[in-house]
């Protein structure tokens, strides 16, 4: 078995910002069915979460680039 | 770990083959910033413009053709404010009529009934007039025939003609309209007794 | 296991980071023409041609094409320009926003659309280079509002302790500076190469598949229906990262422009 020990860190940088995204969107959904008349406030405090939360992970894929060599 | 590759591509790649994606090509940096730049202008001087126009002038033709409608349906609401009052006078003409037909109706009633009454009694006052000529006449002809016979009788008792003596002196007539008149008198000719005649 | 072994043709190679690398011309170097480069002049040929011919009649009632361009120019106009940036100021933003979308997309479903069959935006060149725009762009706009030192205090919300001012100050200089336009750039990037590599090594490991015979045969038949599935998947992709590229630059912006930070 070949790789890099590199990928499998990216791999471990993702979980948690999995988790992150998948929980502001849960609480984006949740929002906007108890509140739809809410969603145009929601969406982009939603988005702008999402970004933030999902630099991690992009730090972590460049990264595993920077570190593969 | 990278030297393998390179020797293993037979160096052809070089370093832009293997290097890590992450490492930006520099001509593609530029050439995307000048290809981003040429369509900027494009959208931005021509593009957005036109769209805008577009919104603009869908935004006026819908607020024109609302503006319309309006219209429209004030004229709709006009028209039928005025076949409504229409109706109305018509309703009061139709009214109107009926009851000028109905006056008529009961005066032409009214006369038919006068004139017939009238009618009525100039018939009847015809038939009166005519019971009273032929009453008069039968009274008259009666009269006559009363007196011929009376005298006649008379003349049989007495045994000669009365006939010239009774004309001439109008027994009969005085007679009979005494009769007429409730006292009779005792002629000589008569019978003797007056009590009959009380009787 | 044998039997495969011995009609197996040569071992496979699962597609790395050489797929990506395009010269043509027999340049190379960090001069080379490469075929994104071409790739997107032939998007932008394509998108100005498309957006001119569809608008050029300016029809109030319009015709398939204009209706497209028009639903496209509203979902950017109103669903992400207007509501984030606000109805005061979105205007001057429009035109950076749609041509990022259209630029994007367009170069996006290149991806998926065989003749190209190759996402630009794979080259990171490229969201490097949209993604610097929305930074300058956004950077400038906040400081032409609020002034130079007004902008970098507008950083910092305010009522906030005073302890706390230059730590909050310091994690947000990080994240305008360099988390947002780095994650910009790397989000698209991302997304399109691990898609681009991911629907090559079903293509090529299924063909590999397909032509060792045997059991594998099914195999391959199986990963080249999934190949079909990804390339599906990808489309939404694509279209979400275009979306979302621009929602995060209108955001940006909006931050920048925004009374209050």
């Amino acid at each position: 078995m070949t790789g890099n020990i590199a990928i499998l860190g990216y791999g471990l940088s993702a979980i948690g910002p999995g988790i992150g995204v998948g929980l502001i969107f849960a609480a984006y959904i949740n929002g906007v069915a108890r509140q739809p008349e809410a969603r145009g406030m929601l969406q982009p405090i939603a988005f702008l979460g999402m970004a933030i939360t999902e630099a991690l992970a992009i730090f972590g894929i460049a990264l595993a680039f920077v570190f593969k060599g | 770990m990278q030297a393998v590759t390179v020797t293993a591509e037979g160096g052809e790649g070089g370093f832009w083959a293997t290097a890590a994606p992450i490492i930006p090509h520099p001509l593609e940096f530029f050439f995307g910033l000048a290809c981003f730049a040429i369509l900027y202008y494009i959208v931005a001087k021509m593009v957005v413009p036109r769209l805008e126009q577009i919104y603009a002038e869908r935004t006026a033709a819908i607020e024109g053709g609302m503006n319309k409608a309006v219209e429209a349906q004030a004229q709709a609401q006009a028209a039928l404010e005025q076949y409504q009052a229409q109706l109305v006078d018509a309703r009061a003409e139709a009214s109107r009529i009926r009851e000028d037909a109905k006056a008529q109706g009961a005066q032409i009633i009214a006369e038919m009934r006068e004139q017939a009454a009238a009618e009525a009694a100039r018939i009847t006052e015809t038939a009166h007039k005519q019971i009273e000529a032929e009453r008069q006449q039968a009274v008259v002809s009666l009269r006559n025939d009363v007196g011929r016979i009376s005298t006649d009788l008379a003349s049989r008792i007495v045994g000669e003609s009365l006939h010239e003596e009774t004309r001439q002196k109008g027994i009969v007539e005085r007679f009979l309209a005494e009769l007429e008149s409730g006292d009779v008198v005792r002629e000589k000719v008569g019978t003797p007794t007056s009590s009959e005649g009380d009787a | 296991m044998s039997i495969v072994a011995t009609v197996a043709p040569a071992d496979y190679t699962p597609p790395g980071i050489e797929e990506f690398w395009q010269p043509l011309f027999g340049t190379d170097g960090p001069l080379a023409i490469t075929r994104p480069m071409l790739l997107m002049a032939l998007s932008v040929i394509l998108v100005a041609w498309w957006l001119l011919a569809t608008t050029r009649k300016k029809a109030v009632l319009p015709g398939r094409g204009q209706m497209g361009t028009e639903a496209i120019y509203g979902i950017v106009r109103n669903g992400i320009a207007k509501d984030l940036i606000g109805s005061r100021e979105f205007m001057r933003f429009v035109p950076l926003l749609f041509t990022l979308f259209v630029v994007i997309l367009t170069n996006n479903f290149f991806g998926v659309i065989p003749p190209m069959s190759f996402p630009t935006m794979s080259r990171i060149g490229f969201p490097i280079a949209l993604s610097l725009i929305v930074w300058v762009v956004f950077h400038v706009v906040g400081m032409k509002k609020h002034g130079f030192i007004g902008y970098w205090k507008s950083l910092v919300p305010s009522g906030l302790p005073k302890a706390m001012v230059p730590f909050i100050f310091f994690l947000e200089l990080i994240t305008d500076l360099f988390t947002r336009p780095v994650t910009l750039a790397l989000r698209l990037f991302g997304n399109m190469f691990a898609g681009h590599i991911l629907i090559v090594l079903f293509i090529t490991g299924g063909w590999y598949m397909l032509t060792s015979g045997g059991v594998l045969v099914i195999a391959g038949g199986v990963t080249w229906i999934f190949a079909f599935v990804m390339t599906l998947f990808e489309l939404l992709v694509e279209f979400l990262q275009a979306y979302v590229f621009t929602l995060l630059a209108a955001l940006y912006i909006a931050g920048a422009v925004a009374d209050e930070h």
